[in-house]
């Protein structure tokens, strides 16, 4: 085995750093002081969050009536914003999973920090449809099935709704494994450097006795790749179940049976989204410009191009189908999302999904951090405009005229929206304090190897 | 809570620094050749192919995940079948609730099996590592986990020629320093 010097390939980590160095950089946030963007940016982030405290409590206190979903929009902006953070999640799961399967080396400065994301996108998305059932107290024995006093009832193992709550909570303890044990080598080598009595304790409790033996080393290869193997078919098979969702009920624009691949392609679009928009603030703040290179901002940029595509192809295939199908309830539907009373909706989804990504066939929009990351900001208003439209313009008109509604959020909908980033970014803030963002050891394995 | 200790206190060890992972392989290989017993190697990150050169035998965690996943995979055609078909069959929509809900039962089962193999995983790993929370790390020098790479070998079971071989033998493959195992670490929390 030798040093493998491409002629062809830039390095993944720029700056020649030694191995010392990419230690001391990227436990520097860690121990020094917090700067005060820090502060800034996590007072502000823990005030939304205390916003989500509080609608939540009011919500749950006086009843889901302080909503504004009704008879017929029965799901509005609570499993919009479900749905949001569920797609946001699943870039996390794809770089570290489907990129280590792939052997994609520029993954590893990258993994990290996506799968905290994951993780916080994660948590986010539960609380919508935990809070939806209204009497949460009980609300436990309606998803889990738990022996319940209420003469036996079992949950309906026939419904995607419990497929949906066996596929999120698997997806959430499966990623929280995942991340974690990529984590333990790293908060090793914090425990060895820190002086600090407390937090000599709990990164030393947290490292659970790590020291980078050869023969742990070699275990723990073949864990993270059987782990890598199993989160693949999960990630795809948690945003296809989501799907189901809406794809097994008989309501016009939610019967397709293109979901499962449209929203697995619409989940990776958004989540790489999130994953630009964050890593671009964190790598200047961090001053990580020689680890998150323009190399692997050009690579996911790439990557929203792709799926941007796909995307969009699911949104014309589907108004093909609707026409080709000859059934007049589908054509309306499909007309009606495009040119109906929610049209504003409908194309800003196509534009920022199918058309704004287009940029990316020119280099310079894949190299220039300012437009990516206003072009990132971009796909997640889409992405998020995307499950509107697909719940919203889809039920306020049904197969009976009588029952036509329409559909706008109060205020408390729009607090918890905002405060579910809140408590996003409030995570992601603590996370950048207290555990390395990225990868050190496999950023080690990787400096002094070209390819 | 797993309170393994696997005390390298007890033993003489030796140690040769690097800090470089092909002169470690380098190192290992030759050492091998001459009969040398290798106690481990400590390195801050994953060096690929150090484990065939030191001859540690492919680990059998994948045959342990297959099985914990073919019991989650039973657990979740167990629990659907004994809720749904066995106990309180439930008439929603007119859906099947026989055998003949099987295909519905696909998810169900799919999620219980990666949740037993990630889990069961998890658990084998630390367990065959002897890690958990709050056990005292077998740290040899602190550099071992930021920039440093070392080769261990237990001196008791090595002969006095064996040493001078192998002082002259790590010095040789570059070896930056060869210290003697002190038995101090800094973090001491029992």
């Amino acid at each position: 085995m030798s040093v493998i010097d491409s002629v062809i390939r830039q390095p993944l980590v720029h700056g020649d750093k030694t191995y010392h160095d990419v230690t001391t950089d990227i436990c520097r946030p860690l121990e020094n002081k917090p700067t005060k963007l820090w502060w800034i940016g996590f007072v502000l982030s823990f005030l939304f969050f205390i916003l989500l405290v509080v609608t939540l409590t009011i919500t749950t206190a006086v009843g889901i009536g302080v909503w504004h979903i009704n008879k017929t929009i029965m799901w509005g902006w609570d499993i919009t914003n479900f749905v949001f953070w569920i797609g946001i999640g699943h870039a996390g799961t794809l770089i570290s999973a489907i990129l280590l399967l792939f052997r994609q080396k520029w993954r590893m400065s990258i993994n990290r920090s996506a799968e905290a994301m994951t993780i916080f996108a994660v948590l986010c998305a539960a609380i919508f449809p935990f809070f939806h059932m209204g009497r949460i107290w009980v609300g436990i024995y309606w998803v889990f099935p738990i022996p319940n006093a209420f003469g036996s009832l079992w949950v309906n193992f026939n419904s995607p709704l419990l497929w949906d709550v066996f596929a999120i909570s698997t997806y959430f303890s499966v990623s929280l494994i995942f991340w974690y044990l990529g984590l333990i080598p790293d908060i090793a080598t914090v425990r060895d450097r820190t002086k600090s009595k407390i937090r000599k304790y709990w990164y030393n409790f947290f490292s659970m006795g790590w020291t980078g033996s050869a023969r742990t080393w070699s275990r723990y290869e073949i864990a993270s790749l059987i782990l890598a193997g199993i989160s693949t078919p999960l990630v795809l098979s948690v945003h296809s179940v989501v799907s189901m969702d809406f794809a097994t009920s008989i309501l016009p624009g939610w019967h397709t049976t293109i979901f499962p691949p449209y929203f697995v392609a619409g989940a990776i679009f958004s989540g790489f989204g999130m994953v630009l928009t964050l890593l671009l603030i964190a790598r200047k703040v961090l001053n990580y410009q020689e680890y998150i290179t323009i190399n692997h901002l050009e690579a996911m940029a790439k990557i929203l191009m792709l799926t941007g595509t796909l995307v969009g192809l699911a949104y014309i295939t589907e108004f093909f189908i609707a026409w080709y199908s000859g059934v007049e309830y589908e054509q309306y539907a499909f007309l009606n999302r495009a040119f109906g009373p929610y049209w504003w909706a409908y194309w800003t989804m196509m534009s920022c999904n199918l058309i704004a990504p287009q940029v990316f066939w020119f280099k310079w929009a894949r190299t220039t951090p300012w437009f990516l990351f206003m072009l990132s900001i971009i796909v997640n208003v889409g992405m998020w405009f995307e499950r509107f439209v697909i719940i919203v313009t889809s039920l306020h008109r049904d197969y009976l005229t009588s029952s036509w509604a329409m559909y706008s959020p109060s205020w408390v909908e729009i607090c918890i929206f905002f405060g579910t980033f809140g408590l996003f970014f409030t995570c992601f803030f603590l996370f950048c304090r207290f555990l390395p963002i990225i990868n050190m050891s496999e950023v080690k394995s990787i400096i002094k190897n070209r390819e | 809570m797993f309170c393994f200790s696997k005390s390298i206190d007890k033993r003489n060890l030796i140690y040769g620094v690097f800090d470089d992972e092909n002169k470690l392989i380098n190192t290992v290989e030759t050492v091998r050749e001459k009969g040398i017993e290798i106690f481990d190697c400590f390195t801050p990150f994953p060096v690929h192919h150090l484990d065939t050169a030191m001859g540690i035998s492919r680990s059998k965690l994948s045959v342990a995940a297959f099985i914990c996943g073919a019991t989650g995979f039973g657990l979740g055609l167990l629990l659907q079948f004994y809720m749904m078909v066995f106990d309180w069959p439930m008439n929603i929509g007119g859906k099947p609730t026989s055998f003949r809900m099987l295909p519905s039962m696909v998810p169900v089962v799919f999620e219980c099996t990666i949740l037993c193999t990630a889990f069961g995983l998890a658990i084998l790993f630390f367990i065959r590592n002897k890690m958990g929370h709050g056990v005292v790390p077998d740290i040899l020098d602190l550099r071992q986990t930021d920039d440093k790479l070392l080769i261990a070998f237990d001196s008791d079971k090595l002969t006095k020629y064996n040493i001078e071989e192998l002082n002259t033998i790590l010095k040789e493959k570059g070896a930056l320093e060869i210290n003697k195992y002190s038995g101090k670490y800094a973090v001491k929390n029992k």
